[in-house]
């Protein structure tokens, strides 16, 4: 594989037209950083400091106010990027099946061949009981499996996903942790992975970013250390995982702190 | 909760037996206050001579073109508004202001411009429907999540796919929504429209009625505009459920469907047949003799299913609330026993049949006097305690007995003296051999629940003799039909061809046999479904035979 990034962000800025009297927002303050191809990073920030919105500017739903983003396109046969939403972003109106056949519908595959590819990833998040129910039938942690799914049946060549397991009970985030891991090792992607659990971000990531407060900048960084395969509980003893934690923790207590004192200023 | 919607059942028929009885007593002038009867009879001569049908089909058919052509283009000018900020910016203002318009006040304006005929009506309701439902599908799809579009974005949608996969669909329940809010809207003017401008039509027909003061006609015309309404809801609900499933889903458990066949096991229509053939077989030998009023003789059959629905319903509460039919009873589908109804629900549900047969009954009274009166009342009281109350007619081994005299002799003589005003030997002859199988189907069941009912101390004349007793018994009564039947061919009562039911007694013969060789209740409960089919078989066949001596001229 070639060395060229996968993902290049040069001096990424965003800033919003501020809500009625109050002024434009910075939400991104010039974010720079390459991702090469096959590597999972992570970023962690403060609430508020711009995750989402880098990611909504990789997937082109946001235009940079400043700067520049590249997702190299090295396949032609497969889509260059698709986003697992805040949430899950699934739709009401279409069955499970419909759901994760959605993205390869709309690149015109036929019926046959995308209702199979989708079953079989239903039947990897382990809900082929479901693959006719609606989404108002199945729980948050099922829901949340149908947007993986959807985003894995895609097979984009850059997966983005925005805090995936943040609404979800302990054991099945570590279950769906160790799916994610198990389907990286299968096939590397390239991800982007925004998580508010340094513990995720270690457990998932080659490198983990930290942002700063808003306006959001990457401040640091740090590579994981850890040979894959990995395995999301074996790692929690491991004497290294710790120190990192430690360490990420260090670094992004005076980001937080930094953003809540911005915020209560804000607000006084 | 659940008492409180059983009430909201209930007060419709309380408030029409009341007016019934208010009016029948003298209390309210028939003029202005037609009893419900009348009206209903009004309503049946109404349709049998196409006037009715045919004003309600006109008005039908004009709120249906209406809502096309207006529906149509305002569901898809509405879906662009929503979606394409320049459209609607040009026709928004435009809509708001027009839609507070009363559109029955453009009446005038669209006859002056279409003139009287169709195409003014047909324009007003299309017109009026045309900016509710525009207006209203605009905002069902600014409603739409924002982010429901970017997922699609996300994944390469493209105009199209954004129109196609995700506006349309996710305003779809609303789409609906003011397609029903159009419809009422429809109907509401159409009737209005009518009455001025038009010479046909419910609306027109109502009109009419007021002007000449047929009060009945016009409340007649009044119901059927409901029951239009009623059949329009019911069909945009079943649409809707065909195009939003992912809104149903939840209440999977209770939809129509379902709906249906709970009632449908609690009401038990199968068993009509035993309420029909009886009433049936005393308008036809009134009909053989030369007396016959369709009109009567429908009123006596629905007037009878729903003593006989009120009975089954009643009946199924009664022994289930005491200890009677338990799961290991040989009783088919139960809904108490399933626990698909509360047993509030089946009895209330049973007083309202009741209640329905009473208004029948009321006014099949006034034509035919204090005997069918009493008949009635007997046949409700004889229904009710069946198994209801200390005396339950079930638990002190007269069921047989009443059951023959109420599904015999006693029915089919009532259908006969609403025809004929009178009272002969032979119709009394001529139901024996019904009421003979009749009872023969009630004991059957008996027969198969000996041991449970001894059991639990319900009596039964099969508890009452043991069980070579109960076996002659049955013996008789199957045997007693034929017999019967036999006799009263050559004695010239029925007409020959009656007969012809004597071909299913291989089967009552088998029958006999199984009973006579068999004494454990899985074995019995097929005799007990086959007699119940050899009643109806039996039935029918007598009154096919007695139907064509009747056409042949032969009595
Ligand atoms: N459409 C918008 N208009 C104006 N301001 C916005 C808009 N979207 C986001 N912002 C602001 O930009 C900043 C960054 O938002 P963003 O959603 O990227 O944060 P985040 O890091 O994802 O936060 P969280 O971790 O809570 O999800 C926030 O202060 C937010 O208020
Ligand atoms: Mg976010």
């Amino acid at each position: 594989m070639s060395r060229l990034p996968k993902i290049t962000i040069d001096h990424a800025r965003v800033v919003y037209p501020g809500a009625r009297g109050a002024g434009p927002v910075e939400a991104l303050g010039g974010v720079s950083c390459n991702v090469a191809d096959g590597e999972l990073v992570c970023i962690v920030g403060p609430s508020g400091c711009g995750k989402t919105t880098l990611l909504r500017v990789l997937a082109d739903l946001e235009q940079l106010t400043d700067g520049r983003v590249v997702i190299t396109d090295s396949d032609p046969a497969r889509p260059v990027k698709a986003m697992v939403f805040q949430g899950a972003g699934i739709f009401p109106w279409m069955t499970v099946e419909q759901n994760v056949a959605y993205g390869l519908r709309l690149r015109g595959m036929p019926p046959a061949e995308r209702i199979e590819i989708a079953r079989r990833w239903i039947g990897e998040m382990g809900l082929d009981r479901f693959a006719n129910a609606y989404p108002a039938q199945l729980s948050g942690g099922m829901q949340q499996r149908v947007g993986l799914a959807r985003a894995f049946a895609y097979n984009p060549q850059v997966l983005l996903m925005d805090e995936p397991f943040g609404a979800l009970d302990a054991q099945t985030r570590l279950i769906l942790q160790q799916t994610l891991l198990r389907q990286w090792d299968r096939e590397a992607k390239t991800v982007v992975f925004v998580t508010h659990s340094i513990e995720e971000a270690l457990t998932l990531g080659d490198r983990v970013l930290v942002m700063s407060a808003r306006p959001g900048r990457l401040i640091h960084e740090f590579r994981a250390p850890f040979a894959r395969p990995r395995d999301a509980i074996a790692l929690r003893s491991d004497p290294r995982f710790s120190a990192m934690f430690a360490e990420i923790w260090s670094v992004l207590r005076d980001e937080v702190e930094r953003a809540r004192a911005a915020e209560l200023g804000a607000t006084a | 909760m659940i008492r409180n919607r059983w009430l909201s059942f209930l007060s419709p028929f309380l408030l029409l037996t009341l007016w019934e009885l208010a009016v029948q007593v003298g209390w309210l002038n028939r003029i202005f206050y037609p009893p419900p009867s009348e009206v209903f009879i009004t309503f049946g001569a109404m349709i049998a001579d196409g006037q009715l049908p045919r004003d309600v089909g006109l008005s039908v058919m004009r709120v249906f073109v209406g809502m096309v052509i207006g529906g149509v283009p305002a569901i898809v000018i509405g879906l662009l508004m929503g979606i394409s900020p320049v459209v609607r910016a040009l026709v928004q203002p435009l809509a708001a202001a027009i839609y507070p318009i009363p559109k029955i006040a453009l009446l005038p304006l669209v006859i002056v411009v279409l003139g009287l005929g169709e195409a003014s009506k047909i324009a007003t309701i299309a017109l009026s429907v045309f900016f509710m439902i525009v207006l209203n599908v605009a905002a069902s799809v600014l409603q739409v999540d924002a982010r429901y579009f970017e997922v699609a974005q996300s994944f390469g949608a493209r105009r199209i796919d954004l129109f196609r996969t995700v506006a349309l669909p996710a305003s779809m329940p609303g789409i609906i929504t003011s397609v029903k809010l159009g419809m009422g809207f429809a109907l509401t003017l159409i009737v209005g429209v009518e009455f001025v401008g038009s010479n046909d039509g419910v609306g027109h027909l109502i009109w009419r009625a007021y002007e000449l003061y047929a009060i009945d006609s016009m409340i007649a015309g009044l119901v059927a505009v409901a029951l239009v309404g009623w059949a329009i809801t019911v069909l945009l609900d079943e649409i809707e459920r065909l195009l939003v499933p992912w809104q149903f889903v939840r209440a999977a458990n209770d939809d129509a469907r379902q709906f249906i066949q709970t009632w449908w096991g609690a009401l038990r229509p199968h068993s009509y047949t035993a309420a029909i053939i009886p009433v049936a077989l005393g308008a036809i030998i009134a009909g053989a003799e030369g007396h016959f009023h369709p009109l009567l003789l429908t009123l006596a059959l629905l007037g009878a299913i729903a003593i006989q629905a009120g009975a089954n319903l009643t009946n199924d509460y009664f022994d289930y609330t005491r200890g009677i039919d338990t799961p290991q009873s040989f009783i088919g589908r139960n809904v108490l026993l399933r626990g698909e109804l509360q047993p509030r629900q089946v009895l209330i549900a049973g007083l309202v049949a009741f209640a329905v047969g009473a208004i029948i009954g009321l006014y099949l009274v006034s034509v035919g006097g204090a005997f069918i009166l009493w008949l009635g009342v007997i046949g409700v009281l004889v229904g009710f305690f069946y198994t209801a109350g200390p005396f339950a007619l079930a638990y002190t081994g007269l069921g047989e007995t009443a059951v023959f005299l109420f599904m015999g002799p006693l029915t089919v003589i009532g259908s006969y003296y609403l025809q004929t005003q009178s009272i002969t030997a032979p119709v009394i002859f001529a139901s024996l051999p019904v009421g003979f199988l009749i009872a023969a189907s009630l004991h059957a069941n008996n027969l198969r629940d000996l041991e449970s009912d001894r059991a639990k101390g319900k009596r039964t004349l099969a508890t009452l003799l043991g069980r070579a007793g109960a076996n002659i018994e049955y013996y008789a009564l199957v045997g007693g039909a034929y017999l019967s039947l036999l006799l009263l061919a050559l004695i010239g009562v029925a007409p020959w061809p009656t007969l012809i039911a004597a071909i299913t007694l291989p089967t009552a013969l088998g029958l006999m046999r199984r009973v006579a060789r068999d004494y454990e209740p899985q074995a019995l409960h097929p005799v007990l479904r086959q007699t119940t089919q050899l009643h109806m078989q039996f039935g029918f066949l007598m009154l096919a035979g007695w139907a064509g001596a009747w056409m042949l001229g032969m009595s």
